[in-house]
């Protein structure tokens, strides 16, 4: 063929082609084929199906429906059949099912090998090393638990106690404090806040709204008292250094400095007293002597605050109907009982305790288990006291730590003794969910199943004003290697031939669930709460002034070069346990983190006195540690302070948390409560390096 | 389009500033609801991408007199939506019943100028593909396609959520077209513990919106420039309506005239 | 130069211009064959079922509806393919003497693994598309048969004995049966010009997530 004749064929083979569909056909596939992105997951269908249970990562047992699809948990919505968060989710439940799957899971059981380096071993090698060593260990066992509503608890001090040790602790709460402070007050059970039925919250110190006590609760009830666009029937001040969450949705904001809430709460108790509200009961001169030295002036003078601005609090306060004062500390660990006590005397004065919409007295659940410690006796034990004491060479090292849901390394501040302990200590073991700090030092890491995962329970968290009980059920198989630690507890105790009573969790459950009256059936199949009002005990609260006068401190001021450091908490970031979930990284804001550095927000007039810019970095120093940070300026942050973010300055987990700001726990100290003993922490003072 | 955009049902949101915390639950179940990827680092709020994002207020005044509140910003939903009449390839369009501004990933080129044209900011590029690093993708939801890098996106008021709770009313012998108040709500609004966010039918007098937004409390932002939002916001304090327009000094705020 | 001239010899010239017509039809009719027959059956793959499911047993042997397998959820999801658990209701174990019984009984029920996701669905769509079948059922009263109105999108599988062979675009992705977007707005649109209080209209989200 010549030229002219291949041209001729190849334009009938063009027009052929032409009239043929397969270059239209393919152009057209192809612009489906564009739409095909490879290298981005696809969407995966099944049918939805909602199964109810409580969170377990979020500390006040958060009811949550899980959205399954085709058996994959997806979402954590709201449960409304919970009577305690009543269909409210927390921005932490709320990441549940994406936390389930994070990449700071654990999948297998680690071994630490001699070199440091954690190597993967079988779940058959990781018992027979637990085995082995708690046969070793016996008397001299030590746990520390993150997880004080948990029946898991008794697994762990029934399977102890029978080995002869008795050093079990929970990891510092608001709790502990409260628990000395109500005691002393003459409460007899444990401190319960019927905050639904106030209609006026002097919160003191209590990031109510965001991370204190039963949060959903207490936004639910925050939600009902402050009807959309209507008036107000639940007014809110908040006094604390910084306007954080909480004094965001309050009336009054009342800028005190960091560490003064007891000055600011005899404050008020001067005014109540002075406007003639207090009715007579034992011990009422007493306390009306102390008071008497806080007046409006004075008050101003230690806390900074306003005295006009304090008594206009002070006068909404007896205005209101069933007004309720509450306390927390800045970090929700660490706090002082001091001014827990003080505000139950404003409560005592306002003659509300006990009754509707403030203080009550709730019992505790009684343990089902064989041989368990009583979670009375169990609250009351502060864990710093004995790390320190540990560290010290005062008390004996144990032979074996087991570290449960809690991070200890990271959460507690300077001075606390527990690398000591760690160090100290031949035979670690962390049961978690998470890579965390703490478990980057134990000498075995096995995978906890997380609250998706596993039958447990949630037993009045504080903050409640109820008795409550509420069962987590599994709704998705563990997270590849993960098993439950109380089913690994019972089958250790079991091997060892202790007796616990109880087969497994579910069993268990079902005990603790009859012991009290509750239905455990009723409560896995609904995700609801039981609560029992019965539970509460009449109260006769006292001033006891003695132990309030002896718990007062002289608020640490600050010099002309230093400023003072008020913590700000907020849930979304995470637990020590959890660190920050992989969704959180967007709600955090540029005034929190920004880049890999935590930002301090000031003043201006603190600027000043630093000598800093807005976004300036510095490097500031407590007596425990220096630090460098970024400088953000905010109106919102009282004179003399710096505002910075707990939660950030992990060195474990995963990328989402990895080097990302600063721990400010190792800013703080350890110091003793006058009077309690109780170690207390969360302030320092910080000046430039 | 010059004409506002009407419709028998317009589906919107009254937002209480005075209730709202900042607390970011909100933004985390927009992120689950919705399959946006989670980022490393989000702290530089221009590269990271949320279809809801809460805005700190500040009332502007020095210590001791500061106030704060929180402004949680989805998108406005415009009855004269501005990004889609520059929308050259018809990606986002405002047609259908409800009055939600569609956007269509897929189609979108990746030109910008809705984010250029957006008043709110509520439109995000994809700067990066998505990821769900380990096993974090295996919470995707079946609901809505996830999206590559170099496409624009916003938030839709789950509409994924409307089409579900009409079949739902489909499958119950139920009128989908007349769904009572809370048959359909947004994640975000379903997600707050302080129930600052209502959703539902704006025109529809059973839902709690329509007189919700007729609150002399109410406002919307940047009402002047006439884009005509269907996301009203409350506040019983001035300075926080007046934050949400561009006020000349001696002017009253919006609200506050009406009230 | 030389080469040249001698290829372009008069004589060929001649012989060509007489055939001239001829290449050019050669060329058409090879293309066209090409274009209709060949590139067609080339960019195609056929695929098969993981298992040769006989509707016919089934329905007309065992009586079982169509509904049983394929009904509207009470959420109002369409439940298209049973899982593997629903197939195991009636198939713990082997139940007949059919070889692809014993195979799924095998592979699957006694393995939990899940056949639907690896069901090859003859109408699959992207991602981005939402179809409720929800809508489109409220059909059912113009239709004359459910069979029918299923049938309208859906290949008509209820008197096959063996699945239909799955044909897979090559460069797409997508079987051959997957309906395009020209085809769901055609009928929303002729829907709308019928009944013009009708929802079945354009707009993007109706269709898209």
């Amino acid at each position: 063929m010549n030229r002219r004749g291949f041209l001729k064929f190849a334009a009938g083979g063009t027009v052929g082609l032409a009239a043929s569909p397969v270059i239209w056909n393919t152009l057209y596939d192809a612009v489906y084929w564009t739409q095909n992105w490879g290298w981005i997951p696809r969407l995966q269908k099944g049918a939805s199906e909602y199964l109810p249970t409580i969170s377990k990562v979020c500390p006040s047992g958060t009811g949550i429906r899980v959205r399954l699809v085709g058996g994959r948990p997806v979402r954590a919505l709201g449960n409304p059949g919970n009577a305690m968060s009543q269909g409210a989710l927390t921005a932490l439940a709320a990441a549940e099912t994406q936390l389930q799957v994070s990449p700071a899971r654990l999948k297998t059981p680690l071994k630490r090998s001699p070199d440091g380096a954690y190597v993967a071993i079988s779940w058959e090698e990781a018992e027979k090393m637990l085995r082995d060593k708690a046969l070793e260990a016996r008397g001299a066992m030590a746990c520390i638990s993150g997880d004080p509503t948990s029946s898991v608890n008794e697994v762990f001090t029934g399977f102890m106690n029978a080995m002869g040790s008795d050093d079990f602790y929970f990891m510092p709460g608001e709790e502990l404090p409260a628990l000395k402070a109500w005691s002393l007050m003459g409460g007899q059970g444990r401190l319960g806040y019927d905050i639904e039925h106030s209609d006026f919250v002097l919160s003191i110190g209590a990031n109510f709204l965001e991370s204190w006590g039963t949060v959903a609760r207490n936004r639910k009830a925050f939600s009902a008292g402050r009807p959309a666009g209507q008036k107000p029937a639940l007014k809110v001040a908040y006094a604390g250094p910084v306007q954080n969450n909480t004094a965001a949705g309050a009336d009054w904001w009342l800028p005190i400095r960091p560490d003064t809430e007891m000055a600011l709460a005899l404050g008020v108790a001067h005014l109540v007293i002075k406007k003639g509200k207090a009715p007579f009961r034992i011990g009422l001169p007493a306390f009306a002597a102390l008071a008497e030295r806080y007046d409006p002036a004075t008050v101003a003078k230690l806390t900074g605050v306003d005295a006009a601005r304090l008594e206009a609090v002070v006068d909404a306060l007896l205005e209101a109907q069933k007004p309720l004062v509450i306390t927390g500390s800045p970090l929700g660990a660490g706090g002082a009982a001091g001014p827990i006590m003080a505000a139950i005397a404003i409560n005592i004065l306002l003659d509300r305790v006990g009754k509707e919409g403030n203080l009550v007295d709730l019992s505790f659940p009684s343990p089902v288990v064989n041989g368990a410690t009583h979670i009375r006796s169990l609250l009351a034990r502060d864990l710093v006291a004995w790390t320190q004491a540990v560290a010290a060479g005062k008390a004996p090292a144990p032979k074996m730590l087991m570290i449960y849901d809690a991070n200890p390394l990271y959460a507690l501040p300077a001075g606390s003794g527990m690398a000591e302990v760690l160090d100290r200590t031949p035979f670690t073991v962390a049961l978690a969910s998470f890579m965390s700090e703490t478990c980057a030092r134990c000498d075995l890491v096995l995978p906890a199943a997380m609250g998706l995962e596993r039958f447990d329970d949630a037993c009045t968290p504080y903050g409640s004003g109820q008795f409550s009980y509420s069962i987590a059920a599994p709704v998705v198989e563990p997270f590849y290697e993960a098993r439950p630690a109380g089913e690994l507890i019972i089958a250790l105790a079991q091997e060892l031939g202790v007796d616990l009573g109880v087969e497994d969790m579910p069993q268990l459950l079902h005990k603790k669930a009859l012991s009290m009256g509750a239905d455990f059936r009723a409560l896995t199949e609904s995700g609801g709460v039981f609560t029992d009002d019965a539970q509460r005990s009449p109260v006769v609260p006292l001033f006891n002034t003695a132990a309030l006068q002896a718990a007062i401190t002289t608020p640490a001021g600050s010099s002309d070069a230093s400023v003072r450091l008020a913590p700000v908490l907020v849930l979304g970031m995470g637990t020590p346990q959890t660190a920050i979930p992989p969704f959180a990284t967007k709600i955090i804001a540029d005034y929190q983190l920004k880049g890999m550095d935590s930002v301090a927000q000031m003043n201006s007039a603190t600027a000043a006195k630093l000598g800093v810019r807005q976004g300036e970095r510095v490097k500031l120093q407590s007596a425990a540690a220096t630090v460098t940070v970024l400088v953000d300026l905010f109106e919102g942050v009282q004179t003399d302070t710096v505002a910075l973010c707990a939660g950030l300055g992990h060195t474990a987990f995963d990328e989402f948390s990895r080097g990302k700001g600063i721990n400010i726990t190792t800013l703080t100290s350890v110091s003793r409560e006058p009077g309690t003993g109780l170690s207390v922490w969360g302030g320092a003072e910080l000046a430039r390096a | 389009m010059s004409e506002i955009m009407d419709f028998r049902i317009r589906w919107g949101m009254v937002i209480d500033l005075d209730k709202c915390t900042g607390c970011g639950a909100c933004m985390v179940a927009c992120q689950a609801e919705n399959n946006i990827a989670p980022q490393v680092d989000a702290s530089n709020k221009l590269r990271s991408l949320n279809w809801l994002v809460v805005y700190r207020l500040s009332n502007g005044r020095a210590f001791p007199d500061h106030e704060v509140a929180y402004l949680p910003r989805p998108c406005m939903q415009c009855g004269k939506p501005s990004c889609v009449s520059v929308c050259p390839v018809i990606a986002t369009d405002k047609r259908e019943e409800g009055g939600i501004v569609s956007q269509i990933p897929p189609r979108c080129i990746g030109c910008r100028y809705c984010m250029a044209s957006c008043p709110y900011h509520a439109r995000y590029f994809n700067w990066y593909d998505p990821k769900w690093p380990g096993d974090l993708g295996r919470a995707l939801t079946p609901d809505v396609s996830t999206r590559p890098r170099g496409v624009v996106e916003k938030c839709t008021f789950c509409h994924h959520r409307w089409q579900k709770a009409k079949d739902e009313a489909i499958a119950n012998g139920r009128d989908p077209w007349d769904l009572p108040d809370g048959a359909y709500v947004t994640s975000c609004a379903e997600a707050c513990p302080n129930g600052a966010i209502t959703f539902g039918d704006l025109k529809n007098p059973k839902h709690k919106v329509h007189e919700l937004s007729q609150s002399p409390y109410a406002f919307r932002l940047l009402e002047r420039l006439g884009t005509d939002p269907q996301v009203y916001y409350l506040s019983r304090r001035e300075w926080v309506r007046r934050k949400g327009d561009n006020y000349l000094e001696d002017e009253p705020t919006a609200g506050t005239r009406r009230g | 130069m030389e080469e040249r001239n001698h290829s372009t010899a008069p004589d060929t010239a001649q012989s060509c211009r007489c055939c001239g017509w001829g290449a050019f039809v050669v060329g058409l009719v090879a293309a066209l064959i090409l274009g209709w027959w060949v590139l067609p059956g080339l960019m195609k793959e056929d695929k098969k079922q993981p298992v040769a499911f006989n509707h016919v047993l089934h329905v007309q042997d065992q009586g079982i509806s169509c509904e049983q397998c394929h009904f509207l959820r009470k959420d109002g999801s369409f439940s298209g393919l049973p899982t593997t658990a629903s197939c195991a209701e009636c198939h713990f174990e082997v139940l007949g003497s059919d070889p692809e019984e014993a195979l799924f009984v095998r592979n699957y029920v006694r393995t939990g693994r899940e056949i639907r996701g690896e069901w090859l669905v003859y109408q699959k769509q992207p991602d981005n598309v939402l179809f409720s079948h929800a809508p489109h059922l409220g059909d059912l009263e113009t239709a004359a048969s459910a069979a029918e109105l299923c049938s309208r999108c859906h290949l008509d599988v209820s008197a096959t004995t063996t699945p239909p062979v799955y044909t897979e675009n090559r460069l797409s992705g997508y079987s051959q049966n997957t309906m395009l977007m020209w085809e769901c707005e055609q009928c929303h649109a002729d829907t709308r010009l019928r009944d013009p209080e009708s929802h079945a209209s354009n707009a993007c989200f109706v269709c898209h997530k």
